[in-house]
């Protein structure tokens, strides 16, 4: 976008961005503010190692935002992430080690996810049938499939590539960025540009000839990839395939897009936010670690923390509205 | 008004019943039991088939709550952590002055109760998304229960548990008598009360039934309570079932109280359908879940076929049809 030609356009560019921004500002203040506390519990965060570990158990909660969160961009939601996860870990596990290696295996873990993705998409859109109830099924059916694929925990992960994913380097922290960058690009395709629109408003975007069916499926398939892209990486870290490993990220998954502020009606929310909700979730479990609580403490501060942000956004708007 | 009695009451025509999705689903069910009767000894015998009854009482109790929040347009994810609080919950409160145990199982009713009421008050004055409110509802008792239960199964010593569970009146067990009583005033709250009435025009569209001077909180408040009663009540059968609660043990009942409340024709959306469909719905999966088992397959086989064929009944069952 060239900025002698186009201001205006760029004007109201970075006026929609400010306008999306607004109501994730409270949020970016809680995880800094949770980030910090982390760094001054756990002083070793602030070294390249630290930063690794934490990215670690950080990315495939956020992939599993990102992979909710397009899909209630759409207006859609799904109750299948956990068992896609758990199938791309399986995947990943018993096809690294074989005869096409690792490149054959993240082929064959990105393909089902695609394929998967787009199935559901198909099934929920085209023969109308409500999503929750689609990837319920779907949830089952998934789930099936990984236990077939690999009944117990087993497989195996060539050990260098464990290394490089889950070993002393900030690679995961990398991929999130490139995952981000990526979510950028494909905002600019057409199928992107008409994610939001499908959302926020299907009957207006239809009429206008945005083309909503093929914008809402994609975004199946993408949620799909991500999923077992999140898989693919929990089998690096553990160096082996679980076929149940996933079922967490349904809920967590769902929880981390809702902190961001991404809306259950389509249409309203931002990638950043989900991203950013994923983070919290993350930062809270490992700071709540360092104080002393017991695990099971953290669903107690999760459920608080869920209601708290999205009720506050509510009532400070109707404080305001009354005056 | 001779109009207005026809709509309510349609003459009765072999087209209407086959449009009807409580009649549809009461007709698959019977239609899946006679089938594997022939196909499986055993399966068809008066024993099983009450067997079955009373594992889709469980359900359907659940689903009662479930279809009434449905139907006024909202969704309840916490069913199966309440049902949890509830299956713990009373061997917990148990009091050395209570030798019937019917003031800790009414206790835990209203603990369960005052929890649906808690959901309904996010939803209604908060303004927080059922699903949000309900799945953080579900989170936060998940947490409190570990706190509190720990990872243990607790016995109850409760007569009147121990009776629900076991007691045969007539040689049809308790549980399923429960089931139906509180079945007919389900239906009677939903078909023949202004307050039933209120909820299919809340799911309708909840801006019309406010102009139109429904107390929408109030109304909102009540369907969620109800709700949080019904998973209370199944908690509390189950706990007679098994004799013992532990944490977890409700958590099956969240997704089978959904997939009942669809695949007996009610609406997700909101607005339409009825408790009548989510009855046949709640026993053809309990039928779907015992086939599956006959079937001597692995486990990832057996979940692949319950899926396939949720979504195969969903196709011939719970379509969408008004949409764009």
């Amino acid at each position: 976008m060239s900025s002698l030609t186009r201001t205006g356009d760029d004007r109201l560019y970075w006026r929609a961005q400010g306008e999306r921004n607004r109501g994730l500002m409270g949020l970016f203040a809680v995880v800094a503010a949770f980030l910090a506390l982390y760094a001054y519990l756990f002083p070793g965060l602030l070294s390249v190692a630290g930063v690794s570990k934490f990215a670690q158990s950080w990315l495939p909660l956020a992939l599993v935002a990102m992979a909710q969160a397009i899909l209630m961009l759409t207006g859609g939601i799904s109750l299948a992430i956990g068992a896609t996860v758990s199938l791309g870990a399986v995947i990943a596990a018993t096809t690294m080690s074989g005869y096409f290696g690792v490149a054959g295996g993240i082929v064959a873990v990105s393909a089902s996810g695609l394929a998967i993705g787009a199935l559901c998409g198909v099934i929920a859109i085209r023969l109308r049938l409500p999503a929750i109830i689609v990837t319920l099924a779907a949830s089952f059916i998934i789930g099936g499939l990984a236990l077939l694929i690999l009944p117990r925990p087993g497989g195996a992960i060539p050990g260098w590539f464990s290394d490089l994913l889950a070993g002393n380097t900030p690679a995961a922290l990398g991929l999130v960025f490139l995952v981000a960058l990526l979510w950028k690009l494909y905002l600019a395709t057409p199928l992107g540009l008409s994610l939001y629109a499908a959302g926020e408003n299907p009957v207006g975007a239809y009429r206008a000839g945005v083309p909503v069916d093929a914008a809402r499926i994609a975004a199946y398939a993408i949620s799909g990839l991500l999923s077992t892209l999140a898989g693919l990486f929990i089998a690096a870290q553990t160096g082996s395939g679980d076929p149940v490993i996933g079922q967490a990220f349904t809920l967590n998954s769902i929880a981390a897009a809702v902190l961001g502020g991404v809306g259950f009606l389509g249409g309203r929310g931002t990638m950043r936010g989900a991203i950013a909700g994923s983070l919290l979730l993350s930062v809270m479990i490992n700071v709540m670690f360092f104080l002393g609580f017991p695990p099971v403490a953290q669903y107690v501060a999760q459920g608080l923390i869920i209601i708290g942000a999205v009720a506050l956004p509510q009532l400070t708007a109707r404080f305001r509205r009354r005056p | 008004m001779s109009q207005a009695n026809n709509s309510r009451f349609p003459a009765w025509s072999p087209k209407a019943l086959l449009r009807n999705r409580a009649f549809l689903t009461v007709a698959i069910v019977i239609l899946v039991w006679i089938v594997a009767g022939f196909a499986k000894p055993g399966f068809g015998s008066y024993g099983h088939l009450r067997y079955l009854l009373e594992l889709a009482a469980v359900i359907g109790l659940v689903a009662i709550g479930q279809t009434y929040v449905v139907i006024a347009g909202g969704i309840d994810l916490s069913v199966g952590a309440i049902v949890t609080v509830s299956a713990v919950g009373v061997p917990l409160v148990a009091l050395s002055g209570d030798g019937g145990g019917a003031f800790a199982v009414l206790i835990i009713l209203a603990a369960a109760t005052s929890i649906g009421f808690l959901n309904g008050l996010g939803v209604a004055y908060l303004r927080i998304h059922p699903m949000i409110m309900t799945l953080a509802m579900a989170t936060f008792l998940q947490g409190v229960l570990i706190l509190i239960a720990g990872g243990t199964a607790i016995s109850a010593q409760n007569p009147l548990l121990a009776w629900l569970g076991n007691a045969r009146i007539i040689g049809i067990p308790a549980g399923v008598l429960l089931w139906a009583v509180v079945s007919g005033a389900a239906l009677a709250v939903l078909h023949a009360t202004p307050f039933g009435a209120r909820l299919y025009a809340l799911g309708a569209n909840p801006l019309a039934s406010a102009l139109s001077g429904i107390n929408v909180q109030a109304t909102t408040m009540a369907v969620y309570a109800v709700s949080g009663l019904t998973a209370g009540l199944a908690g509390v059968l189950i706990l007679g079932m098994n004799g013992q609660g532990y944490v977890g043990i409700g958590d099956p009942y969240l997704l089978a109280s959904i997939a009942a409340v669809v695949l007996g024709g009610t609406s997700i959306l909101g607005g339409s359908g009825s408790y009548a469909g989510t009855i046949p719905g709640a026993i053809l999966l309990v039928t779907i879940t015992a086939l599956i088992t006959v079937v001597n397959a692995s486990a990832g086989w057996r979940s692949i076929l319950f899926g396939s064929l949720i979504l195969l009944l969903l196709l011939l069952s719970g379509r969408e049809s008004q949409r764009r």
